[in-house]
């Protein structure tokens, strides 16, 4: 039991890092809360769906194209909608929010209420260890989450690209002087953040089908786990939701079913009284 | 000053927007209103809901409609939220005028809508929500035709437990009242037929449920009964095949739909196989003549066969409705639930008939049979009741 | 001055006669819009005058509508002892919710009261025995007698109660430091406004209306449930708001009364509805961030100047 606990808390931990990942990129950089951040994996998710299932693709190239498909549709939403935004945050946290609404219900419609899944990657399970089952379709998801992870943060470390991104989350004024023409940036950064919702779209759905709603959990855990890391901290954000993954898990096999959800949100409270900017913000305000 | 005379501009355009919402004009059909949830969580149920009310309008009006009308069937959304269900059902009477409502899936609603249909005196035919309250308030304009909690436990879960022989089972609800609600009938039915159980809650959100269903095969079930709806159903039955509780326990879906859903065998893959589940249909074994005629007529008007059971239950309400309304041969209320009290009518699921005796949830209500159906090799195979049987369970 | 009072009361006068010639669909539609009024204007109070979006004002209201109903089923309660005991618990969560994130501003705010309304949500659920869950729990009403008409004064002296209320912090001195928060957190400190504490006074007011909004509510519906305090509801609050004008006093009333009219419009269009609301408030927020009152506004300005130029001798 405790053994399975803990693996499945680490998985469930990696994926939801996965999912923070892109709000604390577009956070760190944009000061944007992207309340929309579930509703771009479910469109992912839709999309591989759709190039995979019903237009019969390779279901990997069906998943590179849903990114891809998905980074596009960011970078259109950062140019219509988020634009205008910038500086105001909650100007922003308000467009957003009512944009999730909007694709929700508009998912509702175009694709309809029952669940979608595109096809499993590997089937049936393995015996961890002698100590339980475990799907072997949520391992591969795991391999595949960590490649994500590990991608990206390479690229941050060492492309142009990356150090740019840096610089700019680190002081934006200093990097605008130094010449970064910081509009291209966020947009980038952006449409980045809905791919890195994408990815975790594209590799979780054939574990859990997307329905229209089903991103707003999601959405909700990827914005305790960034608060809970420190805004805009990515190393934060992947131990945050290690934490919350580990938290859930334990909670639910040795305190209540019912009630593990809330757990995340106890621990969530608990890290603001003690540590306001999380547990690796930098301390200002 | 500014301000004061946005102030009166407001008001003034308030009073003409509401007279201009007035009343629909007065046509020559007899409305019936619908409540479903349309969007939503359950938005699913709302499409088969209106595909049954599709059928049954082109049915009804094809033999004559109503009292020499036509019949017009007006369906508002509830969201599944019994405050929206209540102020929707209220409209449906006084902005459409409608002479009796049908349908509702989400108990919530149907409870907060039965408090209405009293107040308003308006005949309620409650079609898929299944909390025994509806029917046991004995409430002289509320009506059931078709299944309730305890009718579903007590009829067909328990006996089938004790049918099969088995020993230890697993209750598993979701944290809804429909969940919380028959798993507590359940346990009292597990009490009675001497089944010993374990039980757990899941948060409706949760995709994941691997330590839970760890929880449960430490418990080591022969069944486990779930009420859990829509597709936490597949989550749960694609995980427990993941972790090794099936096939060595079985899993009975104790709603349904979920298991008949399209998307059901590609979310749940192979492990769909001997899954087991509550239906009020079959795909091949059919209980009336109209069955087989709703079925083909489903498959011309859809290109595709029935599946979510709902829209057959809609399907028969609307008949039971007009069938009430063509003998009372009126539209006043209280003529109206005279005529449903003395219904008995063929419909697709066997002869509706509803109970009179008072003090139960048996007043007003209609239970049509319901059957447990496992999945053999993506064929349906009746297991329970033994004169339905068209098959025995397979692990 | 003057003028503007009597203008105003026979405004009033006139909007308090309007349920008498109406049928109980219509009146039914006023007490909704009534109950919206207040939780826009409330919610605006914070987020329109002091600059923090908070996720949580229909958890508020929630905490209202089941405090009360709890009360008066499961301990006898009188209802409106119940109400007034809602909002006070309303007012106590508010203070402390304010309390805990309030110093981090911004983002926290918004984020730890969407956490604090889910944890309400899943404690509802959960807690089937007392609060009957997604059942919902079924309350007495406030008036012996079931009569729209009479839920109607009530909700109409209640509005009026919470909008004087708010008009009064913000015309006040307080309004000042409101402004002063929003626009220059540093500035208006340096300029001694205690920052926190406006801000937690803002959000524990708030919190405070929207419990008395969702206690009365749920004695008019006569059944409370999670979907007060869910966040389809926010959402509705929230858009009513913006598309009125957020951080104008007339804009919340414009937007929660013209938009539960508009639903009540495109509910005919069934699964549509709810995209075609967000459609509007979706572009209202982007294209007219001030909403129908900004857009009313610069419209006279542009004519006002229009007047000016075309008759340069007359000095504005």
């Amino acid at each position: 039991m405790l053994a399975l606990a803990i693996t499945n808390g680490l998985v469930i931990g990696m994926i939801y890092a996965l999912t923070a990942l892109g709000v604390s990129l577009v956070v760190g950089i944009m000061n944007v809360v992207n309340f929309a951040h579930g509703e771009f994996y479910i469109l992912a998710g839709y999309f591989s769906y759709i190039f995979a299932h019903t237009m019969g693709f390779d279901p990997f190239a069906a998943m590179f194209i849903a990114v891809c498909a998905v980074f596009l549709f960011g970078v259109l939403v950062e140019y219509t909608i988020i634009r205008p935004t910038y500086g105001d945050e909650l100007y922003s946290l308000i467009l957003t929010f009512i944009l999730s609404i909007v694709l929700q219900n508009a998912y509702l419609l175009i694709f309809g209420p029952y669940p979608n899944k595109p096809p499993n990657w590997v089937s049936g399970a393995t015996n961890v260890f002698g100590l339980f089952y475990y799907g072997n379709q949520r391992l591969a998801a795991l391999a595949a989450g960590v490649a994500v992870i590990v991608l990206f943060f390479a690229m941050l470390k060492m492309t142009w690209f990356g150090r740019m991104i840096r610089a700019t989350s680190q002081d934006r004024e200093m990097a605008e002087l130094n010449g970064i023409n910081t509009k291209r940036l966020n947009m980038l950064s952006f449409g980045l953040g809905c791919a890195l919702a994408g990815a975790a779209g594209v590799i979780l759905a054939p574990v859990f089908p997307v329905t229209p709603t089903a991103g707003v959990p999601l959405a909700l855990t990827a914005f305790v786990c960034v608060v809970l890391g420190g805004m805009g901290s990515m190393r934060g954000c992947i131990v945050g939701g290690l934490i919350l993954g580990l938290v859930e898990n334990l909670g639910a096999a040795y305190v209540s079913t019912g009630y593990k959800h809330v757990f995340m949100f106890i621990i969530l409270i608990l890290v603001l009284l003690v540590r306001p900017s999380g547990l690796f913000g930098r301390s200002e305000a | 000053m500014k301000k004061c005379r946005m102030l009166i501009c407001l008001m003034l355009a308030t009073v003409g927007t509401v007279l201009l919402l007035g009343p629909a004009l007065a046509a020559d059909t007899i409305k019936v209103g619908v409540v479903g949830p349309r969007t939503g969580g359950a938005a699913a149920t709302g499409k088969a809901f209106e595909e049954g009310i599709q059928l049954a309008t082109e049915y009804v009006n094809a033999k004559g409609g109503v009292l020499g009308k036509k019949l017009e069937v007006v369906f508002e959304d509830t969201a599944g939220a019994p405050d929206k269900a209540a102020s929707g059902f209220e409209r449906l009477v006084t902005r459409d005028k409608v002479v009796m409502v049908l349908g509702e899936s989400h108990s919530s609603a149907a409870l907060a809508e039965i408090e209405v249909a009293n107040r308003l005196k308006v005949p309620f035919v409650v079609v898929e929500a299944w909390a025994d309250p509806i029917t046991a308030k004995n409430y002289k304009y509320v009506f059931r035709a078709g299944p309730s909690n305890s009718g579903v436990v007590n009829e067909s879960i328990a006996k089938w437990v004790a049918h099969e022989g088995f020993k230890k089972a697993y209750i598993v609800a979701e944290n809804t009242d429909w969940g919380i609600g028959i798993a507590d009938l359940c346990k009292a039915a597990l009490d009675t037929i001497g089944v010993e159980y374990g039980f757990l809650m899941t948060e409706r959100t949760s995709q994941d449920l691997y330590t839970e269903l760890n929880k449960i095969k430490a418990f080591n079930p022969d069944v486990v009964l779930a009420f859990v709806y829509g597709t936490g159903l597949h989550y749960l039955v694609a995980q427990a095949g993941e972790v090794g509780l099936t096939p060595k326990a079985a899993v009975l879906d104790g709603a349904g739909p979920p298991s008949l859903w399209p998307d059901f065998w590609t979310n749940v893959g192979d492990y769909g196989d001997g899954a087991t589940f509550v239906s009020s249909m079959h795909e091949k074994v059919e209980l009336t003549e109209l069955a087989a005629q709703f079925r083909e007529s489903y498959v011309k008007a859809f290109g595709k066969s029935p599946t979510d059971y709902k829209s057959r239950s809609m399907f028969d309400a609307v008949l039971i409705a007009a069938d009430a309304i063509n003998r009372a041969g009126s539209t006043d209320a209280d003529i109206l639930v005279d005529a449903l009290e003395k219904t008995e009518l063929l419909v697709t699921r066997g002869t509706a008939r509803f109970g009179t005796t008072k003090g139960g949830p048996e007043y007003h209500h209609w239970m049509p049979p319901m059957l447990i159906i496992q999945w053999q090799n993506k064929e349906q195979v009746v297991l329970y009741p033994p004169d339905a049987a068209t098959g025995k369970l397979k692990r | 001055m003057n003028r503007n009072k009597w203008l105003l009361s026979a405004a009033i006068l006139a909007f308090a006669l309007l349920p008498l010639g109406l049928g109980t669909y219509h009146q039914h539609i006023l007490i909704v819009s009534l109950f919206y009024v207040m939780m826009a204007a409330s919610w605006n109070l914070l987020a329109g005058y002091t600059g923090q979006v908070s996720f949580g004002h229909a958890a508020f209201a929630g905490i209202g509508a089941y405090a009360s109903g709890i009360l008066a089923t499961k301990a006898g309660f009188n209802p409106w002892l119940g109400v007034m005991a809602g909002t006070m618990l309303a007012t106590a969560f508010g203070f402390l919710v304010g309390l805990l994130c309030l110093k981090m501003g911004g983002i926290y705010l918004s984020l730890t009261t969407l956490a604090f309304s889910s944890i309400l949500h899943i404690v509802i659920n959960n807690e089937y025995e007392i609060t009957r869950g997604t059942m919902g729990l079924q309350v007495p009403g406030l008036v012996a007698e079931y009569s729209k008409i009479s839920y109607f004064y009530i909700f109409l002296v209640a509005t009026l109660l919470v909008l004087g209320v708010i008009y009064r912090m913000v015309h006040a001195n307080m309004g000042l430091n409101f402004r002063a928060v929003q626009n220059d957190e540093r500035a208006a400190a340096s300029l001694g406004v205690n920052v926190v504490r406006v801000r937690v006074m803002a959000f524990t007011v708030s919190s405070a209306m929207a419990g008395l909004a969702g206690a009365l509510y749920g004695h008019y519906l006569l059944l409370v449930t999670p979907q007060i305090p869910s966040l389809d509801q926010q959402f509705l609050v929230l858009s009513m708001t913006v598309i009125g004008g957020l951080g104008s006093f007339v804009g919340p009333i414009i937007g929660a009364i013209s938009l539960e009219i508009l639903s009540e419009y495109i509910r005919a269009y069934g699964e549509y509805h709810v995209l075609f609301f967000g459609l509007v408030a979706l572009t209202v927020a982007r294209f007219a961030p001030k909403g129908l009152v900004g857009i009313y506004q610069s419209a006279r300005e542009r004519r006002m100047q229009a007047v000016a130029k075309t008759s340069p001798a007359v000095n504005r």
